[in-house]
Formats: structure tokens, C-alpha cells, sequence
């Protein structure tokens, strides 16, 4: 099982596999990667037991466990992951049942319950030729002190409890409606989410049905000082908005702050609020991954400086003993 | 785009007049060399030297000069991504050539393999690019930094691997006869791949920081994640195969050319194929 042409045919079966998965992972079969690793990782495990040119070898033989190491890390991790999305309005606090796209390992142990931050407001900048640029995104997390600010956005993740949260290119308006019913009973307020902006700028539209009268259209139309001439930053708080209403044949532009009486109640558009899209992962290996990925270099580096210091290179011909380094000095 | 405004380019182009002063006389070298005592030589190799450092040292400037002009390094378009990687196999072939007198022959492959680039650069647009939100962050030098050391010790190898590979041919035997023998040229090519072994293991281990940072995510198989594997892959198994059974030179060799090609076609071609997010502008 230790033959080194049993390890070249592992790679050959690897390098297949990889070819395979290349952009395209999700339509590929992940076998074409586990059969390939599972055989050279025994492959390897054979060889450091049984061969005397690694486990006699320091650097060798730590480079090969780690090797080993990081299979069974990324393995590991393939089957604790959670991947998914989550769109957070401003003001709101993250809800762990409110998630979209979830993708998870079958040993996943949500601790996602035991999150808890709110969402502030963000802004974006633009290059011209609408460029995104920096995303800042100010979330709220309890501490011992009350609500502390945090700035999170593009390479600077919210990390929390092991979940990282990444914002995206997916966020937008939102509007804060209430409505209360026509035949009595309590009022509700909630959010409409707009689609992505400035992407859908020119559909800002989104519908809703209330228990009581007809579905309600909302378009939205925003002055956010949008343009592709310029830099530009958008900045939600700093956004002027009308809402379109259209309820059967009754079509109303409102105000924040305004109201309408529709067939079935009576709609409040409060104000204009945002939402920003976020992409959650978890992996409780990555930190694992990347000391044994450092560990197996600097093993593999430790040999290597062996082999270099050996003199079976160092020039012999006739030539080096005559040609002066360029620096001045002889050479011999 | 105004051209005008690009300030950066007679450094650019003076940098590049510099390497080609240093190719023309690692050529004329080694045609010399088929004839001339060694130590004549040495005038020349200075030329080349020089003409290597100076091209460097300009090639600096251009880049320090389009940093301020644009506002951030050389890590985004084509066009700066080649000015570097120009300016890097430079630093290191420069500095491979000072300390290794025996490796110096190989100049007359290596620079003109660098022409390669120098020539598709001059039919590039300069013009600014965008600097994605996801390019913030520390660890993307450390990736490209790697990755550069990993592309300059590949080239290094791949000239002593072509030496041992022109030299099979009686009419170009001159050229490299103030060469070590073959073994030796094998042993020195292979030393400079393992070291290229070690940056490549770092760039990938950099970039997977990087990308989980940038993308939430450290391995996603896209265009560039995938041929990179598949670079250090074929190179790991090039390692295996030399130390596991008896190579001849010039077999090790033509796997040193192959996993050179390889990893150029990954530098310069895979993130221009990809619509992927490690283009850069998403």
C-alpha cells in the first residue's frame, strides 16, 4: 500500500478530480475528490509507518502528517460547515430561524441560537463606472458595558461564537410599514425587503397580502443621488423615498409618515429603512487547517534546507576556480 | 484612455531597453562562449548583469510611479500584474546570477523566456484600474509575495533545464561547455524547484487566508484555486518521481519545462478565463 507508484497513480486520480470540480464544484460528484483523497491518505499512512526515508526523516515525516492532517481536517470540516445567507433589516436583531440558501454538514451542531447582534445602518462606495468599493456596515453586539458598535464589511467579517458574517454585494432598501385592520384588532408593523440596490434600481417593487382585502403592490422610488459618472457612496440614512401603493384600483404615492385607508385596513408607510445581505460560515477546523498547513512547511522547508546545505551541486568545473563574483570578489 | 497620462511608461520602457541590452549580451555570450576562453567572458557577463539590475531598479520606479498615479499596487489588471512579475523574475534572476557564476549561461534562455512577457506588455492599456473592496487586506501580499518567489525559482530552474536540454544538440554545445556537467545542472535546476515547492505550499496556504477573509469561504475551486492545485500537484509528483526512481537530466528537465509552462498559463491565463470571483473585480 506504500508504493510510490501507487502514490503517483493517488496524484494522477487527485489531479483527475480536481480537473473535474474545476469552477464547477456544485455540479460535480464530490467523490471525484474523496476516493482520490481517501486512497492517498492510506497510501500515506502506509508509507510513514513503512517507509524508512520518511519516519526516519524529521522534516520529511512531519510534512507527511500533516498532509495527513489536512485531509482529515478539511473532512472534518466538510461534515460540521454551515453555509448560508441572511438578510438583516436595520434596527432588527439576527434570527437564527430566518435564513436562506442553507447548505450543512450532517454533524453541524447549530450554535447559531446563542448569536446575537443588530443590524445598523451601512454604507457603500461607489468608483465611477459603479465600481463598489468599501462597505461599512455597523452592527451592535451586547457586552458587559450595554451595545457596543462594531464596523464589519468586505475582508472584515462579524465573528461570533465560530460563525463568520460576511457582507455581500445583496443589500437594499426596506420600508417600515404598519397596518391595522379594517374590522378591528391590534395593529402590525413589519418590513418590506426591496429587491438588491443599486443592482435592481429600476424595479424597487415588492408586493404583500394582508389576512384581510386585497394584495398590495409597493414600488419605490428613491433619491439616493445614484450615478455611474462619479464616486459616489450610498448611504441608506441619507435617502429620500416616495411608496407607490396600489390596492385593486386604488393607487396612492405616500410619504413616510404617511397613511391610506385600502379595502381592508388602513396602511402606514413609516418610514424608509435598509437591509443588508449577509453570507454566514462556519468551520471549526480553519484555524486547524491553516497551523498544519504552516507546521508541514517549515517541515518540508527543515528538509529541504538539509538537502541544500549538502555541497553535491558546488561547481567543480574548471571554469568557477578563474571567474571572479561580479561583486569583486574571487570565487574559489 | 489618455496615454499621456500614464507617467509610468518611459520607466516602463527604459526598463525594458535594460533587459533587452542584457539579452542581447547573454546571447552574444554564449555564441562567444563556443570560442573564447572562459574569463574572457567576464566583461560580458557584467553587461548582462548590469543590464539586468538597471532593468530592474527602472522597472521599480514604473511600478512606484503607476502606485501613486493610481492610487494602489500592482495586483489588479493584466497589465500590472505583468510589470511586476517582470520586475520579481528580474530581482531574483538578477541576484541568482550575482551569487551562482556557474548558473550564468542559462541567461541566454531565461531572459529571452522574460521577452515574453516584455513583449505582451508593450500591447497592453495601462489604463487604471479599479481596486476591488475584497484586495484590502494583508494577506493578499503575503499570497502574491509567495506566489512571485514560487514563479521567480521556477524560472531560474526552467533556464538550467533548458540548458540541459539544448545542450543535447551537438551545434549548441558550445555555448553552455563553462557549464558543470549534467548531473550537476540536474541536481542545481531541481534545488531551485524544491524551494519553488516551498513558495507555492505558502502562496496556496496565503491565499486560502486571504480568500476566507475576501469571500467567506477558503477553497472554492475556481479557475485560479484549480490550476494552481493542479501546478503544485504536478510539481509534488515531479519531486516524487525524481527522488523515488532514476531520472535521466534531460527527462527532469523536460518536467521542469512542462511544470513551468503550467504555472505561466495559471499566472496569466486562468484569472482572465474566469468570470470567477478571484478575478478580482466583483
Amino acid at each position: 500500500m506504500s508504493s510510490p507508484r501507487l502514490t503517483l497513480f493517488g496524484m494522477a486520480m487527485l489531479a483527475v478530480g480536481a480537473a473535474l470540480s474545476y469552477d464547477n464544484p456544485a455540479g460535480t460528484s464530490v467523490w471525484v475528490l474523496v476516493v482520490p483523497m481517501g486512497f492517498l491518505s492510506l497510501n500515506l499512512l502506509a508509507a510513514v509507518i513503512h517507509n524508512p526515508r520518511i519516519h526516519q526523516r524529521g522534516g520529511l515525516l512531519v510534512f507527511h502528517l500533516c498532509l495527513l492532517g489536512i485531509v482529515l481536517l478539511a473532512a472534518f470540516g466538510r461534515l460540521t460547515r454551515l453555509d448560508a445567507h441572511t438578510e438583516l433589516v436595520e434596527g432588527t436583531a439576527f434570527d437564527k430561524d430566518n435564513l436562506l440558501d442553507v447548505r450543512q454538514g450532517p454533524l453541524h451542531r447549530t450554535g447559531l441560537g446563542r448569536i446575537e447582534f443588530v443590524q445598523g445602518p451601512y454604507t457603500v462606495d461607489y468608483a465611477p463606472g459603479m465600481v463598489r468599493g468599501l462597505t461599512h456596515s455597523e452592527v451592535l453586539i451586547p457586552s458587559a458595558h450595554g451595545w457596543r458598535h462594531l464596523d464589519v464589511g468586505d475582508d472584515r467579517p462579524l465573528v461570533m461564537n465560530g460563525y463568520r458574517f460576511y457582507t455581500t454585494f445583496n443589500k437594499g432598501f426596506a420600508v417600515v410599514l404598519s397596518w391595522l385592520p379594517a374590522g378591528g384588532g391590534n395593529s402590525i408593523r413589519g418590513t418590506v425587503n426591496m429587491p438588491a440596490y443599486p443592482l435592481y434600481d429600476f424595479r424597487q417593487a415588492n408586493r404583500w397580502q394582508p389576512r384581510e382585502g386585497e394584495e398590495i403592490r409597493f414600488w419605490l422610488e428613491l433619491e439616493t443621488g445614484l450615478t455611474d459618472q462619479h464616486a459616489w457612496t450610498l448611504a441608506p440614512s441619507k435617502a429620500q423615498a416616495e411608496l407607490i401603493v396600489k390596492s385593486g384600483e386604488q393607487r396612492v404615492v405616500l410619504g413616510p409618515g404617511q397613511h391610506v385607508r385600502l379595502a381592508g385596513g388602513v396602511l402606514t408607510f413609516e418610514r424608509l429603512s435598509s437591509w443588508m445581505g449577509y453570507k454566514i460560515f462556519y468551520d471549526p477546523t480553519i484555524n486547524w487547517l491553516f497551523f498544519t498547513a504552516i507546521i508541514g512547511v517549515f517541515g518540508l522547508a527543515s528538509h529541504f534546507w538539509q538537502k541544500l546545505r549538502q555541497p553535491d551541486w558546488q561547481p567543480t568545473a574548471k571554469r568557477d576556480r578563474i571567474v571572479e563574483s561580479l561583486s569583486g570578489r574571487t570565487v574559489t | 484612455m489618455n496615454e499621456n497620462l500614464a507617467s509610468e511608461l518611459p520607466w516602463l520602457y527604459a526598463g525594458l531597453a535594460a533587459y533587452a541590452l542584457a539579452t542581447v549580451f547573454a546571447v552574444k555570450g554564449a555564441w562567444q562562449a563556443q570560442v573564447a576562453a572562459p574569463q574572457t567572458l567576464l566583461g560580458n557577463e557584467r553587461v548582462v548583469f548590469l543590464g539586468a539590475l538597471a532593468g530592474v531598479l527602472l522597472l521599480v520606479t514604473a511600478i512606484a510611479e503607476r502606485w501613486v498615479r493610481i492610487g494602489h499596487g500592482p495586483f489588479v489588471s493584466l497589465f500590472e500584474l505583468i510589470m511586476s512579475q517582470l520586475c520579481s523574475l528580474g530581482i531574483v534572476y538578477t541576484i541568482a546570477y550575482w551569487r551562482l557564476p556557474m548558473l550564468r549561461p542559462s541567461a541566454v534562455i531565461v531572459l529571452p523566456a522574460m521577452w515574453i512577457l516584455g513583449l505582451w506588455i508593450l500591447f497592453l492599456d495601462p489604463v487604471a484600474s479599479p481596486y476591488p473592496p475584497t484586495y484590502h487586506n494583508k494577506w493578499l501580499w503575503a499570497h502574491v509575495g509567495f506566489g512571485k518567489f514560487f514563479l521567480a525559482f521556477s524560472l531560474v530552474g526552467t533556464g538550467l533545464a533548458g540548458v540541459l536540454l539544448l545542450r543535447a544538440h551537438s551545434r549548441l554545445q558550445g555555448w553552455f561547455r563553462a557549464m558543470p556537467d549534467d548531473m550537476q545542472v540536474d541536481a542545481l535546476a531541481w534545488r531551485f524547484m524544491l524551494l519553488a515547492f516551498i513558495f507555492h505550499s505558502l502562496m496556496l496556504i496565503a491565499g486560502a487566508v486571504w480568500a476566507q477573509d475576501a469571500w467567506g469561504r477558503y477553497w472554492a475551486w475556481d479557475a485560479l484555486e484549480t490550476s494552481s492545485f493542479l501546478n503544485w500537484l504536478l510539481l509534488g509528483a515531479a519531486i516524487h518521481v525524481r527522488t523515488t526512481y532514476r531520472v535521466a537530466p534531460r527527462h527532469a528537465a523536460l518536467a521542469i519545462i512542462v511544470i513551468f509552462v503550467f504555472a505561466f498559463l495559471t499566472y496569466f491565463g486562468a484569472p482572465f478565463y474566469s468570470e470567477a470571483a478571484h478575478k478580482g473585480v466583483i
